[in-house]
C-alpha cells in the first residue's frame, strides 16, 4: 500500500499521461478536422520509435534529436498519404459517413502495410536501446533523463499547439473546421490547405511521440495498436476534437493505468485499457468532457 | 419467383463444385487447402451478415472464432468433439447476444472500433484466465481425422453461403440494407432496427465460433494469442471487401482468390502477403468498392442488354 502514496508513482503516472495526451492529440487534430478516424495512427509512433533507435545505434545521435527527425519522416509519411489518397476522397461528393466508413477501412489497410513493410525491413523481434538513462534525483523522486525529457516534451507541445490553435490564423482555422466545415468554407478559410496541415501535424505528433516511447519502450513493429487504442479512449474521454479536453484526459489514463497496474498486476494492463475503451465507448460516446457543439 | 437467380446460384454452385472436386485430386495437401478455404468462406460470409448488409462493419471478427476455439479445448474430454464445436459456436452466438446489445447502439465509426477494441479485450482476458491457471497452450490429441473435418468445414462454408442467400430474400435482408442506407429513417417506416440488428450480429457469431473449433481441432493446439488474432479480423474484411459483399458471390470469389495467394506466399513471404492483402484492401475500397463480383456485374452490363430491374 504504500507504494501507492509514493511521488515515484505519481510521476510515473504523470508521465505516461503526457505521452498519451500528445499521442492523442494528433488523433484528434485529424478526426476533428477531417471525421477521419486513424487506426494507423499507433504504426506512426513505432515509426517514431524505430527512427530513435536506428539513429542512435548507427549514428550516435540523441533522441532529442532524433525526435525531430521522427517528426518530419511522420510528417512526409502524412502528407503523402493526404495528398495520395485522402484528398481525393474529402473533396467528392459523398456523404460523411460513407467517407468515415470507407476511410477506416483505409487506415486498416494501411496499418497493416506499415507494420508488414517494418517487419519486412528490420524483422519482427522486439529491440531495446540505452540512451539518456542517467537517474536525476528530485528530492524523493529519481527518473531517468529521457523520461524527464518525455514529459518536458509532451507538456510542452501540448501547451504549444493548444496555444496555436488558439491564437493564430491558422490555429484558429483548424478550429472552425472542428467546429463547422461548411460553414468555415462559406467565411472564406482555405479548407483544404488546413485539412493538409491538420494532418501533417497530426502525423508529425505521433511520430514524434514515438521517439519518446522508444526510448523506454520495447520496439517493434507490431507495438504500435495499443496506442491507436489508447490514443482513441483518450479522445472520447476528452471529447472528439475537443483539444485540450484530450490533454486533460490524457493524464487521467494514465493516472488509471498506473495506480490500476500497482494495485493488480502488470499482466492485467492491456485488459485495463481495452476495458476502459469499451466502457467509455458504450456508456459516453459522446464523449465525458464534451461541450456542447454545432455540427 | 424464380427458385434460385443466377447470383444466389453461382456462390452456392461454386461452393459445391469446389468440396466435391478437391477430395478427387487425393492428396491431403489439397484438403487442407479446401479446409482453409472453406474456413475462410464461412468467416466472411458470417460478416456479410452484420457487416455488408447492415453496414455495421466489424473490425473484430476473430473473437468469435476465438470463443469456438476456446469453448472446444475447455470441454475436451467432457463432451464428444463435435458437442463441443456445437458448444463453442451457441457460446460464440450467446456472446454476440450479450454484447449486441450496448456495442449496437454505438454508430459509425464508433462500432468499428469498438469491436476492434472488443476483440482484443477478449483476446487479453483469455490470455490472463490461462495464465491464471498455469497453461500455456493446450494440446488437442486425437481429435478427427483431416477428411472428417474437410467435409465439416465445407458443409459450414456452404451454410454460410445459403445464410446470405436465404437472409436476403427475406423481410430481415431488406430490413439489414435499409439500415445500411439509412438507419433513422428506416425505423421511422417501421423496421424494427434493434431486434434486426442485434438477430443479425448473433447469426454473424455461429458460424465463426463453429470455425473456431474447427481450426483448432485441425491445429490440434490452442494458444490464445493465435486463436484471437487480429489479422484473422483482417484477412475476413480484406476477402469481403476485394470479393463484394453485397450479396453471397463476393466472399465466395474474394476468398478464393486470396487463398490462391495466400498458398503462393503465405509459407515462404508472409510479410509480402499481408502486405498485398493490405494494398489490395485500401484499392479495392478507393476504385472499386463493389468488389470482383461488382467488376463482373460492370463488365456483363456494359456487353449485353440493359440490365432489368
Amino acid at each position: 500500500m504504500e507504494i501507492l502514496l509514493s511521488g515515484q508513482l505519481l510521476v510515473a503516472a504523470l508521465i505516461i499521461g503526457s505521452i498519451y495526451g500528445l499521442v492523442a492529440l494528433g488523433l484528434n487534430l485529424i478526426y476533428g478536422t477531417m471525421r477521419l478516424l486513424n487506426i494507423a495512427h499507433g504504426d506512426l509512433v513505432m515509426i517514431g520509435a524505430y527512427t530513435g533507435y536506428w539513429l542512435f545505434t548507427l549514428a550516435a545521435v540523441s533522441p532529442v534529436l532524433a525526435m525531430l527527425a521522427a517528426g518530419a519522416l511522420a510528417g512526409l509519411t502524412g502528407a503523402a498519404l493526404y495528398f495520395g489518397l485522402f484528398r481525393r476522397q474529402l473533396a467528392g461528393s459523398q456523404p460523411i459517413e460513407r467517407i468515415e466508413a470507407n476511410s477506416l477501412l483505409i487506415f486498416f489497410g494501411i496499418s497493416i502495410v506499415i507494420q508488414n513493410l517494418t517487419a519486412l525491413a528490420f524483422t519482427a523481434s522486439p529491440r531495446t536501446y540505452q540512451a539518456l538513462d542517467t537517474l536525476v534525483r528530485i528530492g524523493e523522486v529519481s527518473i531517468t533523463q529521457s523520461r524527464l525529457i518525455a514529459l518536458a516534451v509532451c507538456l510542452g507541445l501540448s501547451a504549444a499547439i493548444v496555444l496555436f490553435l488558439r491564437f493564430s490564423a491558422l490555429g484558429l482555422s483548424i478550429r472552425a473546421l472542428i467546429q463547422h466545415r461548411t460553414a468555415s468554407r462559406i467565411v472564406g478559410i482555405d479548407v483544404d490547405r488546413v485539412q493538409a496541415f491538420a494532418f501533417v501535424l497530426g502525423f508529425a505528433l505521433a511520430g514524434l511521440a514515438g521517439t519518446l516511447i522508444g526510448v523506454t519502450e520495447q520496439i517493434s513493429p507490431f507495438m504500435g495498436f495499443p496506442f491507436t487504442i489508447v490514443a482513441f479512449v483518450v479522445i472520447v474521454l476528452g471529447g472528439l476534437g475537443n483539444l485540450a479536453g484530450g490533454i486533460a484526459a490524457g493524464m487521467v489514463l494514465g493516472l488509471i493505468e498506473t495506480y490500476g497496474v500497482a494495485l493488480t498486476s502488470a499482466n492485467l494492463r492491456s485488459v485495463l485499457i481495452y476495458g476502459v475503451f469499451i466502457l467509455v465507448l458504450v456508456l459516453r460516446p459522446e464523449g465525458l468532457l464534451q461541450r456542447r457543439r454545432l455540427t | 419467383m424464380r427458385l434460385l437467380t443466377t447470383r444466389e446460384a453461382v456462390p452456392l454452385l461454386l461452393v459445391a463444385a469446389i468440396a466435391a472436386v478437391l477430395p478427387l485430386l487425393g492428396s491431403d495437401y489439397y484438403l487442407g487447402v479446401g479446409f482453409a478455404l472453406f474456413g475462410w468462406i464461412a468467416l466472411a460470409q458470417s460478416w456479410t451478415i452484420v457487416s455488408g448488409l447492415a453496414g455495421y462493419i466489424s473490425l473484430g471478427h476473430v473473437v468469435f472464432a476465438g470463443i469456438g476455439g476456446y469453448v472446444l479445448v475447455l470441454t475436451w474430454g467432457a463432451v464428444p468433439v463435435w458437442a463441443g464445436a456445437l458448444l463453442g459456436a451457441l457460446a460464440a452466438g450467446l456472446f454476440a447476444l450479450l454484447v449486441g446489445l450496448p456495442v449496437l447502439r454505438v454508430r459509425g465509426p464508433y462500432f468499428v472500433i469498438l469491436t476492434f477494441g472488443l476483440a482484443e479485450f477478449a483476446k487479453y482476458v483469455v490470455i490472463n484466465i490461462e495464465n491464471a491457471l498455469g497453461r500455456f497452450g493446450r494440446l488437442i490429441l486425437g481429435g478427427p481425422p483431416l477428411e472428417t473435418l474437410y467435409w465439416a468445414m465445407a458443409a459450414l462454408a456452404l451454410a454460410g453461403t445459403l445464410a446470405v442467400v436465404a437472409i436476403r430474400r427475406r423481410r430481415l435482408g431488406a430490413g439489414l440494407v435499409a439500415i445500411r442506407e439509412d438507419e433513422l429513417a428506416a425505423g421511422t417506416i417501421g423496421v424494427p432496427t434493434v431486434r434486426f440488428k442485434l438477430f443479425a450480429f448473433a447469426l454473424s457469431a455461429l458460424l465463426p465460433g463453429f470455425v473456431g473449433a474447427l481450426f483448432v481441432l485441425r491445429t490440434g493446439y490452442f494458444e490464445p494469442a493465435q486463436a484471437f488474432d487480429p489479422v484473422i479480423s483482417f484477412t475476413i474484411v480484406t476477402m469481403a471487401i476485394v470479393g463484394g459483399s453485397a450479396d453471397a458471390r463476393g466472399p465466395v470469389f474474394g476468398t478464393l482468390f486470396l487463398v490462391v495467394l495466400s498458398e503462393l506466399l503465405w509459407s515462404n513471404f508472409p510479410q509480402v502477403y499481408m502486405i498485398v492483402l493490405g494494398t489490395l484492401l485500401v484499392g479495392f475500397v478507393l476504385f472499386a468498392p463493389n468488389g470482383v463480383a461488382g467488376l463482373f456485374e460492370r463488365r456483363w452490363r456494359v456487353r449485353g442488354a440493359p440490365a432489368s430491374g
